[in-house]
């Protein structure tokens, strides 16, 4: 035999629970869902984007006609479009707002105009129609004292602030971010689901009792390696079919803009992804241990839950609104989180080499000391049926 | 291929904190030999099994197979039933024997083969596509059976084998037992049916409070525990035969008179007594079944084994 035994009934192990799993409905529905999820997610996006640069349409009653030049100009600065429709008075103007044709309906004077809508001003409109009285106001002023409004537009002209950035923003940063809180999702939801995985199957060995048969053959570590390893194998195999797609709908839709770094993010997120899953599903594992009944593995599941939970809330939000913010390289290098979000800030780039490498090792650290402890605990623990097994008794003798 | 295999279990102890769960058990199963293992609830059986298997670590002592303490690889050629039936619930039977087969260290079409061949000798060779949780109580035991068979086992430990079987299962289960021992495998099963371990069992141990009490054939307990003689004399009083010379105990069943005389002791002088009493309607021997000589090993110490509870776990 060119496999040794140990390591052959590690495999044997592993293989049951990978194809329980990938044979069962559930691994395709979630596939599914998950990349709903996503889809979704990017759509979502997208139409926030389109939202925001349509245009809008607004009727001018002939008194309010100076104020058209204005309005077009600050528009135009402001990267929109206004499109004026001219009617014969106000109340027609407010016939075609009732009517839904325009946004808003102008009559009155032009510095002081009557702004007739249907429920409230939107943003956009009051952003431009605010500075277009202001300016209709300042050229009333100038012509009334015989100054050509042209040398007011000729002097504005010119004017712009320069800016000098210290660090030039990525043209390609908000992908970045969205590559990075897709990851952390990602990653968030394989360790959660296949963790909890790991933990319901301890239980489910543990209830039917047939825990005792498989160990009247196989040593506990045996048991505990090949299960965390098959369901650590199925998350894999999620994450890559789900990365996959991914990149073939980005790549068809065009989001695909090269030296974004999108196969290093892969990489890095599949990486994370296993040193992250190893950890949590040995705590997963080792707590499940500790119960008898399917009823009571959430309970003792929660707390390790939580603390994943916070670390992905916590760096999904700084990912999206501070990616540079200490707190989020804090987080990163902290073990039980740095498989949350060391992903994300890798894929928003810039980390610093010896960041990563610290977060790593400690990581490494860390997960080591938790499959020690974590199959001690199991090995104690598997066998003994009944009440909930507290962690102390667990760990003593 | 079990010539000689002989599993020993050697002045083995365990203590769950403060209960002694085991002290000093020890007997030996020889090649061939079927070995009935019985004792109340908590005495110790079950722990004394999983302490063969390795499922349990022994706090000292030593199980030894073909004198070698088992390790993992002889382990491997133990067939095990544990009392707390188990089986993966969601698994097919096939796909599950298999498995389990696989893990005993058969190759891929060995386990397949094997898997086959019990379930045909067992009767749920129809059922190899189903779940475990789709069978009857009755078929999951004896899937639980082909569980511990599958791999060809040379040595069978064998917890309560016969709890929840039918008659037609536990004529399977006894057939199956004296054919592996006909074949030179040495067995070891748990029971609280005394006439199934008396008929069927080469040896008998008797536990109580975690160490071995009693061992040996049911006729060699028998002769130590003396002959009981059942006298039927209507007119005798109550304690007529406690001073007759070798008599031990002395009951009343009915209109009749259980007599327990040491081992060797003679009969006519209680036939002698009886006859004083009045007439005589009928004197014989009657053999101790296992259930009595049960009763009474367990009864010369009547601080009844308290159930642990791990051992109900």
């Amino acid at each position: 035999m060119s496999v040794p035994r140990p390591l052959r009934t590690v495999a044997l192990i592993a293989r049951r629970e990978f194809l329980s799993r990938v044979r069962g409905r559930a691994f395709v529905i979630s596939t599914v869902v998950i990349l709903v999820v996503l889809v979704g997610y990017a759509l979502f996006v997208g139409s926030l984007g389109a939202g925001s640069s349509g245009g809008r349409a607004v009727a001018v009653a002939p008194e309010t006609a100076a104020l058209v030049p204005a309005l077009q100009a600050v528009a135009a600065d402001q990267g929109r479009t206004v499109t004026v429709v001219p009617v014969p008075d106000d109340a027609q103007g407010r016939q075609r707002l009732a009517a839904g044709d325009v946004d808003a309906a102008l009559s009155g004077s032009p510095a002081r105009p009557r702004v007739d809508v249907d429920q409230s001003l939107s943003d956009d409109l009051q952003a431009i129609l605010t500075p277009a009285t202001a300016r209709a106001a300042q050229e009333q002023a100038l012509t009334a004292r015989g100054v050509d409004p042209a040398v007011l537009t000729t002097a504005a002209a010119g004017s712009a602030p320069v800016v000098v950035a210290a660090r030039p923003e990525d043209p390609a940063q908000g992908l970045r971010i969205g590559l990075g809180a897709v990851g952390a999702f990602l990653l968030f939801f394989s360790i959660q689901t296949y963790g909890a995985m790991v933990a319901q199957g301890v239980v489910e060995e543990k209830s039917s009792r047939v825990v005792e048969l498989v160990l009247a053959t196989v040593r506990p570590w045996q048991l505990l390696l090949g299960k965390v390893l098959g369901l650590g194998a199925v998350g894999l195999l999620q994450l890559v079919i789900l990365g996959a797609v991914g990149l073939a709908v980005a790549g068809s839709a065009g989001l695909l803009v090269a030296g974004v770094g999108l196969v290093g993010t892969l990489i890095s997120v599949l990486v994370w992804y296993l040193l992250g899953f190893a950890m949590y599903a040995t705590i997963y594992a080792a707590l499940g241990s500790l119960v008898s009944r399917q009823e009571d593995t959430q309970s003792v599941l929660t707390p390790v839950s939580i603390v994943v939970l916070i670390g992905w809330v916590v760096g999904f939000n700084l990912v999206l609104s501070a990616p540079r913010s200490p707190a989020l390289t804090v987080l990163s290098l902290i073990p039980p989180w740095s498989p949350l979000t060391m992903p994300a800030r890798v894929a928003l780039g810039g980390v610093p080499v010896w960041q990563v490498a610290l977060a790593f090792v400690l990581t490494l650290a860390f997960t080591a000391g938790v499959l020690l402890l974590g199959g001690r605990i199991y090995a104690r623990s598997v066998l003994r049926t009944g009440a909930r097994v507290s962690l102390r008794s667990a760990l003593r003798d | 291929m079990v010539d000689g295999s002989v599993l020993e279990i050697d002045g083995v102890s365990k203590r769950y904190g403060d209960v002694r769960a085991l002290v000093d058990m020890g007997f030996s199963v020889r090649p061939g030999e079927l070995f009935g293992f019985v004792g109340a609830n908590g005495a110790g059986k079950t722990t004394t099994m999983r302490i063969v298997l390795g499922v349990l670590a022994a706090d000292s002592g030593e199980v030894r197979l073909d004198g070698r303490p088992v390790d993992a690889e002889r382990r491997r050629r133990i067939g095990y039933m544990p009392e707390e039936r188990g089986l993966y619930p969601r698994m097919a039977v096939g796909e599950q024997l298999r498995y389990l087969a696989e893990l005993h260290g058969l190759s891929a079409g060995d386990a397949r083969r094997s898997t086959e061949r019990w379930t045909e000798r067992l009767g749920v060779a129809g059922r190899l596509g189903d779940e475990v949780q789709k069978l009857s109580l009755g078929n999951q035991q004896r899937v639980q059976l082909a569980a511990a068979l599958v791999h060809e086992p040379d040595v069978l430990v064998l917890d309560e084998p016969f709890s929840g079987l039918d008659p037609v299962a536990v004529d399977v289960m006894s057939e199956v037992l004296r054919e592996r021992c006909a074949a030179g495998a040495p067995a070891v099963f748990s029971s609280h049916q005394l006439d199934l371990v008396e008929r069927l069992c080469d040896r008998v141990g008797i536990v109580r409070d975690g160490a071995l009490v009693a061992e040996g054939t049911v006729d060699g307990l028998r002769a130590g525990a003396g002959t009981d003689v059942v006298v039927d004399a209507p007119q005798a009083r109550p304690g007529w035969a406690d001073a007759v010379p070798g008599v031990v105990t002395s009951r009343t069943e009915g209109e009749r008179t259980v007599v327990t005389l040491e081992p060797g002791a003679d009969d006519q002088p209680l036939l002698h007594a009886a006859l004083a009493t009045g007439p005589v309607h009928g004197f014989s021997r009657r053999r101790t079944t296992l259930t009595e000589l049960f009763r009474h090993t367990v009864a010369d110490h009547p601080e009844a084994a308290p159930e642990s509870p791990e051992e109900a776990a």
